[in-house]
């Protein structure tokens, strides 16, 4: 009874999460945000790879930045130096990270740990280092601009109008996708994993197997977003991409919640929305701000942000729902 | 002959460095009993276990499973064919609830893939139908199937220790090993687990147990074997290793003229 009404609950949040996206965009709603709202969506597709990766297989990356930019600088060099088409150019991305991703998966897993957390660090950091230096693909410092459009036949999406409801068409397939696969017997298996790694194995879950396709799913989201953000602003540079990246990723993660895939767009939210409308009086001290962000949510709530205002707010109702008895 | 032998190993060796914890251990166990191995701390009982289940590669010797050698053999390949474990501190999957923890035991048993999953196809649906069922079955066998629906580590440990059972169960082993079932425990739950390991034989499934309780293993064992410092030093039906100088010895320590 009370698992039914809870999941009727969530149906019905999940319903006006969907009509306010819908409604988001148009002026005489949230109109003046769009373009934040393009960048919240975005960066929920690669919150939901790191929630897969670290709230659901325990497996930290300290690096995702460098599938996030290895996605944009694809897309980016493909359809502005060689004139692919930018679909094309972004599947052809995708299915390139995924690979790199695939190769380093196998190496990279022998570590654990802490261990784990500096080898993906050193990824990110290696792969900034090649955004920065491959000067005649990337164009070094000052990345590329000019870069065209996503269209379907005549339809350019050179509005934000339209690339918001594009961005968000990829977000919430790839949020679906996602729970999905949470609620599978692939779902069970990464938990096992994330629980014990020897139970896992006992009872006949490939471990390395599995981390390693998680980590090539989770580096396609990457990927996927990467190429949607250098449709999205028609430029690129590293800066996007540098650890700060990474760390911020991580940041919104843990916000929402490890283990919930739909609290990646909380995570995502409440960063960018962070970054982008208070944190810039900060200047440098935004760093310190999301040292302390982190260090807090892990101390307090592990479970992570969303998911304890969640508790909060089915206990309310609980109480509430009991005073009504009462009466 | 072959028929009625499940597990073989042939001068089994194992060691960490210099310290040596299994030594050219020849052993044979039947199909479809319950073969208990004992022996003093350090004897290389789950040492014995690990080699059995893959968790690290032997130092020498083979192990045959069913007539097949299963050195080269990776550890989740083990169990799909048909070996399975359980741990001294049971390990079970505490992000988990009671029946998912049983339907990961499914495993094994059951293939649909990523693709599958991530676009709910009506595979991953049949399948995931039948993982559901089969994993009721199992918590229905080892008399847990009202708590279904609790996180797996709110139970108290002899619950536990039933559960991780049901886990291994759901892989459909043909061998299951069990490691100090009984530790921990008190006399009811004992008594709850011998029964339950009975139930398992009667099915068909041969049973090896490392335990240190040696009333439930004389009471449970069909055949004993007894290692001490590595090396096999006894075997025989529960009466015969009691009355074994050896094994006397390797407990009480050597006798003093």
């Amino acid at each position: 009874m009370l698992a039914r009404l809870k999941s009727s609950w969530s149906y019905l949040a999940i319903a006006a999460l969907f009509v306010a996206l819908i409604l988001a965009p148009f002026h005489w709603f949230l109109g003046q945000y769009t373009t934040l709202m393009i960048f919240i969506g975005i960066y929920t597709i690669v919150t939901v790879g790191l929630c897969l990766l670290m709230g659901y297989t325990g497996q930290v990356s300290l690096g995702q930045a460098a599938f996030f930019g290895m996605g944009a600088y694809i897309s980016a060099i493909l359809s502005k130096t060689y004139g692919v088409n930018p679909w094309l150019a972004m599947l052809i991305a995708a299915i390139m990270t995924g690979a790199f991703a695939y190769i380093i998966g196998y190496p990279i897993f022998r570590l654990k740990g802490n261990y784990l957390a500096m080898a993906t660090l050193g990824l990110g950091l290696i792969m900034w280092i090649l955004f920065v230096q491959l000067r005649q693909f990337t164009g070094g410092p000052d990345g590329m601009s000019d870069i065209p459009y996503l269209s379907i036949g005549g339809f350019v999406f050179n509005s934000s109008f339209r690339r918001y409801f594009l961005v968000w068409a990829f977000c919430l397939a790839v949020l679906i996708i996602s729970q999905n696969i949470i609620r599978s017997r692939t779902g069970r298996a990464l938990r096992a994993i994330h629980s014990s790694e020897a139970a896992a194995e006992s009872v006949g879950i490939n471990v390395d197997q599995f981390k390693v396709k998680i980590l090539v799913l989770s580096a396609v989201y990457a990927s996927l977003a990467g190429s949607l953000l250098v449709y999205h602003m028609t430029i690129v540079n590293p800066q996007i991409f540098d650890f700060m990246a990474s760390v911020k990723l991580v940041v919104m993660a843990v916000i929402g919640g490890l283990a919930s895939v739909w609290g990646a767009i909380f995570g995502a939210g409440a960063t960018r929305i962070l970054s982008d409308e208070v944190l810039l009086r900060f200047g440098d001290w935004d760093v310190v701000v999301y040292g302390l962000i982190l260090v807090l949510v892990m101390i307090f709530m592990p479970e992570g942000l969303f998911v304890k205002l969640k508790e909060v707010f089915q206990r309310l109702r609980l109480r509430y729902r009991q005073r009504g008895i009462e009466r | 002959m072959s028929g009625s032998v499940i597990l073989e190993t042939k001068g089994l060796t194992k060691a960490f460095g210099g310290l040596v914890a299994l030594d050219k251990v020849d052993l044979s166990i039947e199909t479809g009993k319950i073969t208990a191995v004992i022996g003093p701390n350090g004897a290389g009982k789950t040492t014995l276990f690990n080699l059995i289940a893959g968790v690290y590669p032997v130092s020498g010797g083979e192990i045959y499973f069913q007539g097949a050698l299963l050195n080269k053999v990776s550890p989740p390949k083990r169990a799909s064919l048909g070996i399975v474990r359980t741990f001294q501190h049971v390990y079970l999957f505490g992000n988990m609830t009671v029946l998912e923890n049983v339907m990961s035991g499914r495993h094994p048993r059951s293939s649909y893939g990523f693709l599958e999953a991530a676009l709910r196809l009506p595979k991953a649906r049949r399948e995931e139908e039948a993982i559901s069922l089969d994993a009721i079955k199992y918590l229905n066998m080892v008399g847990l199937g009202t708590h279904a629906e609790h996180d797996a580590l709110s139970l108290p440990l002899g619950q536990q220790k039933l559960l991780a059972i049901a886990r291994a169960m759901a892989t459909e082993p043909r061998l299951i090993l069990l490691d100090e079932p009984g530790a921990g425990l008190n006399t009811l739950e004992k008594r709850q687990l011998s029964d339950l390991i009975r139930n398992v034989r009667e099915i068909g499934i041969s049973v090896i147990l490392v335990e240190h309780d040696m009333p439930l293993v004389m009471g449970l064992a069909e055949w004993v074997i007894v290692l001490d410092s590595g090396q096999k030093i006894a075997e025989g039906t529960a009466a015969q290793v009691q009355k074994d100088p050896k094994v006397i010895a390797a407990y009480l320590g050597e006798e003093v003229e």
